[in-house]
């Protein structure tokens, strides 16, 4: 089954969701006009005010906001966004992980982008690498063909969504995905591990697809599947993904594949570049340098 | 309050999701049965105007770097680098990205509270500022009356914009106001503040740096020109002091630098490494005396690939000659442990257990490769009881190579940071003349001059001996030098702001015995106060407790260590929380109280009438920004004069809007104020220049050149003048003829004029007098800043949900944990349960190398307890791992041990995480400084 590019139209959505169980069809039954979500379209207008970031020291930040900015002018299926990671430059701070899970308003244990360590040999012939992993935002993704209410698919600029209102959290996705770049949001808050009472930053809206959902208990994102999304919410914005921006390393690159004059396009087309599992023929967008 | 009741916890089954553990991150899920389908309908839209982005700066590290915060609806979101600060470069690391959680958390002090109970036992009451307040001064009037303003000591601790608290106590009376300064690697800092009166040498990776161009324009310089980086100790990427390093040096690499790490661990910066030596600790010095040699027998002047010396550095130093007779006199006496000639290759190789060929070769490379930076830091040299010798060797290679200050070489960033100050440290009052009874003769002098370590037993060192606290609360302070010799005072006070010396400051039951000793029915230190925002360990044993708002909502200055100048604002970025006040507040309030109970030291005009507001107090420290010398190539300002000091905001400066003062040889421009940097991004930047030790320069010895000697006399005018960084603390010892017990204990009467070498103390393979211990204790036990458990934040979630270098690693077993946190009335019991799985939650361990663990039966996870000779022990669990020296043992700092119930989590898992300072010999402290050595220990280990 095939359907990226493509919403699924509501009555084969409601085809599905009938097949699954009774908890999803209170969800099929909302109108299309409260799911948040609406057509990806409308999220891919390029919002807001321009950032004003003209005295900004970091000249690579510099030159890959221009590669957005010049991105976003083009139709959403002539874009490919995509990521290149050097992990020799990678220091393994975590600081992606951690400004991810603020950018995002993750749930205690869930990160988007989990920073693998690698260790080989025996004591003193050592080395070891770090390996931030995102969702990879596959050409062919793995994930998408089993969800069985069409509750995610691959968008025409590439980035792999999930529609929190259609998904009925079966996790077959997360058994899918090869890279284990799925997580299953369980319901935890902050204040299951400390103090009793939710946190401030918890009550936040989460950015994530433009939707800013305050997450409560007994609605989306609790009981779904989540993921990387690049930060589209902050791309489309004209800005970087929260992981480029913070890189200690200076390791982390985004841009447009689709443009050859785009940092990322440049950077992976270096003889140097690897992807994880390659063979499985996912043909993810996030390059590695080693 | 809501409360996660076990009904609800025992309906949920927790499962791993696949491979988590595996990659790092501690990740929980639950299969809910109680999945209660979705709601859109409670998404909101979220309003943009109710947003905004404050710039300032981090204090989650004494890294500082310069950040932008998001606030949403007056709630901190999310945390960033600054874009516009060079010094980080937007970036922020994990921790610097956690400070929401610091600001959020549930166990930070909430209110003012007075101890019930007795000290340590944790009980507490809430009570209100005017209580506190009061309770403070009445007590600090009465030690005053009845000891003199000296008896107080205000150690205002790990953070550095300590100044509205230094100022106060200076002006109360005391010369005791301390700063984590005190206490962290200062034998790592000697060689430098002896050498050019610096204190940091750095790579010069920092990028981009802001350089005046041939035709007369500023560009950002994005440049790596190094081309060998030595990192001896010094594990930036992890202990991320300098935040720079990280980026710079990878950057540097991929730019042609070779990288090499001197650690007896793999640490992160060693994975980037391309040698990694595994040095024996504590022979840092043996090494570098080792290339030293190495680089003077072998140099040829005439021969590019071995010409290592670059001879112009005599035209900018003094008394090489004496230094060079004294080192090399030592190359044909014989090591009495091992029979070889001091400093030879052989003899390096036998101490530091590495290869005579790596040494050959580092050596070698080291002196032909240019330019090159050696860098030491804290984690080995700075926490050795012999670092000293090894920071000036450091020194002296850097100095001799002709790396010092050049493009892509080293740089001392203490020489070319920013200033910032001046009035409000209370330099002022600490020069007031004070009058005491000594013996019955009445006896004037300097307030600073009644210092417990400067005119007590460290005459040498530069800032407190913290180390040697819990010796003073005991026996009180007995002066032997200066004006006010003999004077005997007791210490009466310790308030400690944002430090945690029961955890950090040498040996933990040392400390607690200390601040709990009696003199009949009162403590001995009859008022102990702890300020700051989280409730670490000693604030159990305070009688009264304050709560400092968090550095999200305070204002102050970063205090940095960039490639030149550079600083920025710290800007409150949210309301105060709870009934926290800011440091300013907290020193208005003591000092109304005090003027108002009579203290006439505190004079209205020198607090509430001079800086009304906040930002006025740190508009008064900005007058003194940048404050260096105009110096070096490029030269920043064409058109200012070289080797003036610049004051000014850097518009003024590079407008010519200054007026000029060359009697005093200053050029101030506008000063800069907290506004100027509120209008631009929170961040100032001068620019950058090479070679700033030309010509004086920015060196700060006196004279204003780089010395290789300490003690010395010049000839000026006719008149012969003492000089040299030793020779006024000499001069204290000749005048009284009392040698400071540290140094009579190497043989010493005085401090050397040059060159110097001793021996480090618990270590059984360089020192003689420990070689007994050789076959019991076989372990040299070290520990390592790790920047995800340092002392103050391991109650936040997120870190303690990432690892970090074998040392932070989710070994939790699966429990049920009793929840305390800090409440209105101190740590108390929630009655809920917090439910930890297996794995998902790091703790500190202690790292040992895989075949030491095979030997002794250990697996990884195995409780083991190590035990010093002195019968100090502690516990953890063992992660065996092939990235450390065999004999090596390794745990973080501060990351184990933790009794206080306000460190969250790591609270729960305090009997079998280890502490480090449980196992530091009280009385190993280094001899100049008076810096505990830390990380000299030998332990034995069983399996628990």
């Amino acid at each position: 089954m095939k359907k990226d590019n493509k919403k699924p139209e509501r009555r084969e959505f409601l085809k599905k969701a009938s097949k699954v169980s009774l908890a999803t069809i209170a969800s099929a039954l909302l109108p299309m006009s409260v799911m948040g979500l609406a057509n990806e379209e409308e999220i891919s207008i390029s919002t807001s005010e321009p950032i004003d970031k003209s005295g900004s020291v970091d000249e690579l930040k510099n030159r890959m906001r221009e590669d957005i900015k010049r991105a976003m002018k083009k139709p959403i299926d002539e874009r490919r966004w995509g990521m290149v990671i050097d992990l020799r430059k990678c220091v393994g701070c975590n600081g992606c992980t951690i400004a991810c899970i603020t950018e995002n308003k993750l749930p205690p244990g869930m990160a988007y982008r989990p920073v693998l360590t690698e260790t080989h040999g025996t004591y003193p012939n050592v080395s070891r690498r770090f390996i931030p992993r995102p969702c990879l935002q596959c050409d062919n993704p793995p994930c998408t063909e089993v969800c069985p209410v069409n509750a995610t698919w691959k968008r025409k600029d590439g980035i792999i969504t999930i529609d929190y209102d259609q998904c009925i959290g079966c996790r077959y996705c997360i058994t899918a995905c090869p890279y284990s770049a799925r997580s299953f949001d369980s319901g935890f808050f902050y204040n299951d591990f400390a103090g009793g009472e939710k946190q401030p930053y918890e009550k936040l809206p989460s950015p994530e697809y433009n939707e800013n959902r305050v997450r409560e208990e007994g609605s989306s994102p609790i009981g779904n599947v989540r993921k990387c999304t690049f930060c589209l919410h902050r791309v489309e914005k004209g800005e970087l993904p929260a992981c480029v921006l913070t890189c200690m390393g200076r390791a982390t690159y985004f841009g447009d594949l689709n443009d050859s004059k785009s940092l990322v396009s440049e950077l992976a087309g270096n003889p140097n570049v690897m992807r994880l599992k390659e063979e499985l023929g996912t043909s993810p967008k996030v390059f590695y340098l080693t | 309050m809501k409360k996660v009741n076990d009904k609800n916890i025992s309906r949920r089954n927790f499962l791993k999701i696949g491979g988590a553990s595996t990659v790092g991150i501690a990740t929980l899920g639950m299969l809910g049965t109680g999945f209660e389908g979705v709601s859109a309908a409670k998404a909101k839209r979220y309003l943009d105007e109710k947003s905004k982005t404050v710039y300032t700066a981090c204090a989650m590290c004494p890294s500082e770097c310069s950040l932008s915060v998001n606030v949403n609806d007056g709630v901190i979101s999310t945390i960033y680098g600054n874009d516009f600060s060079p010094y980080n470069s937007g970036t922020a690391c994990a921790k610097g990205a956690s400070g929401l959680q610091m600001a959020y958390n549930v166990n930070r002090i909430k209110y003012p509270m007075i101890r019930v109970g007795e000290r340590g036992e944790g009980k507490f009451k809430r009570v209100s500022w005017e209580e506190a307040t009061n309770f403070i001064t009445d007590k600090l009037i009465k030690i005053k009356k009845e000891h003199g303003p000296e008896s107080v000591i205000m150690n205002a601790g790990d953070v550095t914009d300590r100044d509205p608290y230094w100022y106060l106590f200076r002006a109360f009376g005391t010369p005791h106001t301390v700063e984590h300064g005190a206490i962290c690697d200062t034998p790592r800092r000697h060689g430098p503040k002896l050498m050019f009166g610096g204190k940091r040498i750095e790579p010069d990776v920092m990028r981009p740096v802001l350089v005046r161009q041939p035709d007369g324009s500023l560009k950002n310089d994005y440049s790596y020109k190094n081309r060998l980086i030595i990192y001896a100790g010094w594990n930036p990427f992890t202990a991320t002091r300098i935040n720079y390093e990280s980026r710079g040096t990878v950057e540097a690499k991929l730019n042609g630098a070779k990288i090499v790490v001197i650690d007896p661990a793999f640490s992160n910066t060693a994975t980037k490494a391309d040698k990694w030596l595994p040095i024996r600790p504590g022979t840092d010095p043996d090494l570098f005396a080792a290339m030293l040699r190495y680089i003077l027998e072998n140099n040829k002047d005439d021969d590019t690939f071995y010409q290592y010396i670059d001879w112009s550095f005599l035209k900018i130093s003094n008394g090489w000659p004496e230094f060079f007779e004294e080192f090399k006199s030592f190359w044909n006496k014989k090591d009495p442990i091992n029979g070889l000639n001091y400093f030879s290759i052989e003899w390096a190789a036998k101490r530091t257990g590495l290869e005579a060929k790596d040494i050959t070769e580092l050596s070698h490379m080291f002196g032909s490769t240019k330019p090159a930076s050696l860098v030491w830091g804290m984690n080995g040299i700075g926490h050795h009881y012999n670092g000293y010798i090894a920071s000036i060797l450091g020194t002296a290679l850097n100095v001799i190579t002709g790396n010092m200050d050049v493009r892509g070489g080293a740089i001392d960033t203490e020489l070319v940071k920013s200033d910032k100050g001046g009035k409000v440290k209370g330099d002022d009052f600490n020069k007031r003349e004070v009058t005491k009874i000594i013996n019955g003769i009445e006896v004037t002098g300097e307030q600073e001059k009644l210092h417990m370590d400067l005119y007590g037993k460290w005459p040498a060192g530069w800032d407190d001996v913290v180390g040697d606290y819990p010796d003073r609360f005991l026996n009180g302070v007995k002066l032997n030098y200066g004006p006010f010799k003999g004077h005997e005072y007791p210490i009466k006070a310790f308030l400690i702001r944002t430090g945690n010396p029961v955890i950090t400051g040498s040996n933990t039951s040392t400390w607690t015995e200390a601040l709990t000793a009696k003199e009949g029915n009162d403590y001995k230190v009859d008022l102990v106060v702890y300020i700051d925002t989280p409730f670490l360990e000693t604030g159990l044993y305070a009688d009264v407790i304050l709560p400092e708002a968090s550095y999200l909502e305070r204002m102050s200055l970063a205090d940095i260590y960039p490639s030149h100048q550079l600083i920025y604002l710290r800007d409150a970025v949210i309301d105060k929380l709870y009934e926290s006040k800011t440091h300013y507040e907290i020193m208005m309030a003591l000092a109304k109280k005090l003027y108002e109970k009579g203290d006439t030291d505190i004079k209205p005009k020198d607090f509430w009438e001079l800086f009304p507001t906040e930002e006025s107090f740190w508009d008064e420290a900005l007058k003194k920004s940048p404050g260096r010398a105009h110096a070096g190539k490029p030269l920043p300002y064409p058109n200012l004069p070289v080797n003036y000091k610049l004051y000014g905001t850097p518009e003024s400066l590079e407008n010519g809007n200054v007026s000029i003062d060359h009697k005093k040889k200053e050029v101030v421009g506008k000063y800069l104020t907290v506004q100027w940097l509120r209008d631009h991004h929170g961040v100032a930047i001068w620019p950058m220049s090479w070679n700033r030790m030309q010509d004086g320069g920015v060196l700060k010895t006196d004279t204003k050149k780089i010395e290789f000697i300490w003690d010395f006399e010049i000839n000026k005018d006719g008149k012969l003048q003492r000089k040299g960084c030793y020779s006024k603390a000499n001069k204290l010892i000749e005048e009284s003829n009392i040698t400071p017990p540290s140094i009579q204990k190497l043989g010493w009467n005085k401090y050397p004029s040059t060159f110097y070498w001793f021996e480090t103390n618990w270590n059984s393979f360089t020192n003689p007098n420990y070689e007994k211990y050789k076959d019991e204790y076989p372990f040299q036990l070290v520990n390592g800043r790790i920047h995800h458990a340092m002392s103050g934040t391991q109650m936040i979630d997120w870190l303690g949900r990432i690892s970090a270098e074998d040392l932070w690693v989710p070994l939790n077993d699966k429990m049920v944990v009793d929840e305390m946190i800090i409440g209105e009335n101190g740590p108390m019991p929630t009655n809920r349960k917090i439910h930890l799985d297996k794995h998902t939650w790091s703790i500190a361990v202690i790292q040992m190398n895989y075949s030491d663990g095979k030997n002794l039966g250990l697996e990884t996870g195995d409780l083991i307890e190590m035990t010093n000779p002195l019968g100090g022990s502690t516990r953890g669990k063992v992660n065996l791992v092939q990235t450390i020296r065999p004999g090596v043992l390794r745990i973080p700092f501060g990351g184990g041990g933790r009794f206080s119930p306000g460190m969250g989590l790591t609270y729960a898992f305090k009997d079998i995480t280890p502490d480090a300072n449980s196992l530091v010999d009280p009385n190993n402290h280094s001899p100049i400084m008076g810096q505990p050595a830390y990380i000299d220990v030998l332990v034995k280990i069983k399996k628990v």
